[in-house]
């Protein structure tokens, strides 16, 4: 792959956590428009990745590029305003502002942010509340929502800072079965338009059906990169084999 | 009735000190309380900056004005400042009068004194926040200002609300003290009017009244505050 092409770029990124290592060595690409999953074992360094392309955690060595941002040479919020605005994500525990509706949760950042005229953020948040399917809950607050709507709530939100890159942090972990499916679904659905996803997961069917590219990663190391079809049917690391094995 | 006699309430004068008395703590209790806020979160957002130096200086602003008593406080203050020789001249008498009165110089001292119990309130709000929280707003793009302003105070505000009453209260409370440096507000006029009529305890029983009422209002409208901005779905919010 041409790396010069690629809309993110990490090159030998390594961060550790005090004296824990967390990542040894990171090196991925992304194309622009591509749905690239993370997979991997607990304490991996899966959410770290995540973390360092868009600037929440500081790398201690190495390269991060998203699309013109040098993101490992940026020390302050202020710098990396513009990158925040092109990389937006999505959490675990989906960290919607309780004190703000539903509506207004996707409404802050780009009016407070980026500076949009109201009326034109308030149509587009409408927008993407339906396009969420939760237009009846644009006045509800975050603590009466499900953890599913909330999901959605803030995948509104991410999509509302109009990024290139949507970052997604095991999303679908703290969710019950039922409304996980509404979630995929609606992620589904972006990557079908053409955003650029990375998305760390433990459902191995969705990555498998949605990504055009699986990365695995143990003890801070991408161990295997590949296809979907070719890593879950043939993993070429040991590793891979293990894990796979053991959560299939 | 029980032997209390009453009758000196009936004289205008003594009306008079009351009524004075009742407004002056409001405006020393007011204005003191406004500014204990202000300093408490302006304290917790220099907290937040996590900068060396500022942290030690106001560790040290809250260790000092926690662990001392307000009168000692109070004292303080009304014997450095009002003779750093700062003196205006009244333009209604005529007479110099130093700049800072016994009033200002009690606003002052319970304005420090409520202020660093607010930015412990305030900080332990802020930290109980979950940490996920601040990365979401960083990762849309909420600088430290902003996001201390739109995100965390809002959130840290209503989670201290009820430690921020129990300031409040105190405060009100604390304001009575401001009587042993001359301050006219209601406890001074209590002794004056007891002194007057050697009533002590039908006075203090009014006063006590009084208090209680006032303190009863504050605690109301602080628990009507916190019903009204909960969080809908958590709490009181359901």
């Amino acid at each position: 792959m041409n790396r010069i092409d690629a809309l993110i770029e990490l090159d030998n990124v390594r961060k550790s956590f005090g004296d824990v290592p967390v990542l040894k060595g990171i090196s991925m690409f992304v194309q622009k428009g591509e749905a690239v999953c993370i997979i991997g074992p607990s304490g991996s360094g899966k959410s770290t990745i995540l973390r360092c392309i868009n600037g929440l955690i500081p790398v201690d060595k190495g390269f991060v590029r998203v699309g013109a941002h040098r993101v490992h040479e940026m020390k302050s919020e202020r710098q990396m305003r513009a990158l925040r605005h092109q990389v937006a994500m999505v959490f675990q525990q989906y960290n919607l502002f309780p004190h703000r509706t539903a509506l207004e949760n996707i409404m802050m950042a780009p009016i407070q942010v980026l500076g949009h005229d109201r009326a034109e953020v308030e149509e587009r948040a409408r927008k993407l509340l339906k396009k969420v399917r939760l237009s009846e809950k644009a006045d509800s607050y975050p603590g009466q929502l499900s953890g599913g709507q909330q999901q959605r709530v803030a995948i509104a939100r991410a999509l509302a800072m109009q990024p290139d890159v949507i970052l997604f942090d095991e999303v679908t972990a703290a969710l019950d079965p039922e409304t996980v499916k509404d979630v995929l679904f609606a992620i589904r659905e972006l990557v079908e338009e053409g955003l650029t996803c990375i998305l760390v997961t433990h459902e191995m069917k969705f990555a498998r059906d949605v990504s055009q590219r699986v990365c695995f990663t143990d003890h801070g190391l991408i161990v295997e990169s590949a296809p979907p079809a070719e890593l879950f049917d043939n993993p070429r690391d040991p590793r891979t084999r293990e894990f796979l094995g053991q959560v299939l | 009735m029980f032997g209390l006699d009453y009758s000196w309430l009936a004289d205008p004068a003594y009306q008079q000190w009351l009524l004075t008395g009742v407004i002056n703590t409001l405006k020393l209790a007011t204005l003191s309380s406004s500014v204990a806020i202000l300093i408490g979160m302006l304290g917790a957002f220099g907290l937040t900056l996590r900068i060396f130096w500022l942290d030690a200086l106001i560790e040290l602003f809250v260790e000092v004005f926690r662990n001392t008593p307000p009168l000692l406080q109070m004292l303080f203050a009304y014997f450095t400042l009002s003779s750093l020789g700062l003196r205006v001249t009244d333009p209604s008498t005529g007479l110099s009068v130093p700049l800072l009165s016994a009033f200002a110089c009690a606003a002052i001292s319970l304005s420090l004194f409520g202020g660093a119990l607010a930015i412990e309130a305030f900080r332990s709000g802020i930290e109980t926040m979950p940490r996920s929280i601040i990365d979401a707003a960083r990762s849309l793009g909420y600088g430290r200002w902003a996001r201390f302003w739109r995100i965390e105070a809002p959130i840290a505000t209503r989670i201290c609300l009820p430690a921020l009453t129990n300031i409040l209260t105190n405060l009100f409370k604390t304001t009575s003290q401001a009587s042993v440096i001359t301050v006219p507000e209601l406890m001074y006029y209590a002794g004056q009017i007891y002194n007057d009529t050697f009533r002590t305890l039908e006075v203090m029983i009014l006063v006590l009244l009084i208090y209680v009422v006032l303190v009863s209002i504050l605690t109301f409208a602080m628990a009507r505050l916190e019903a009204f901005m909960a969080f809908p779905g958590y709490g009181r919010g359901h």
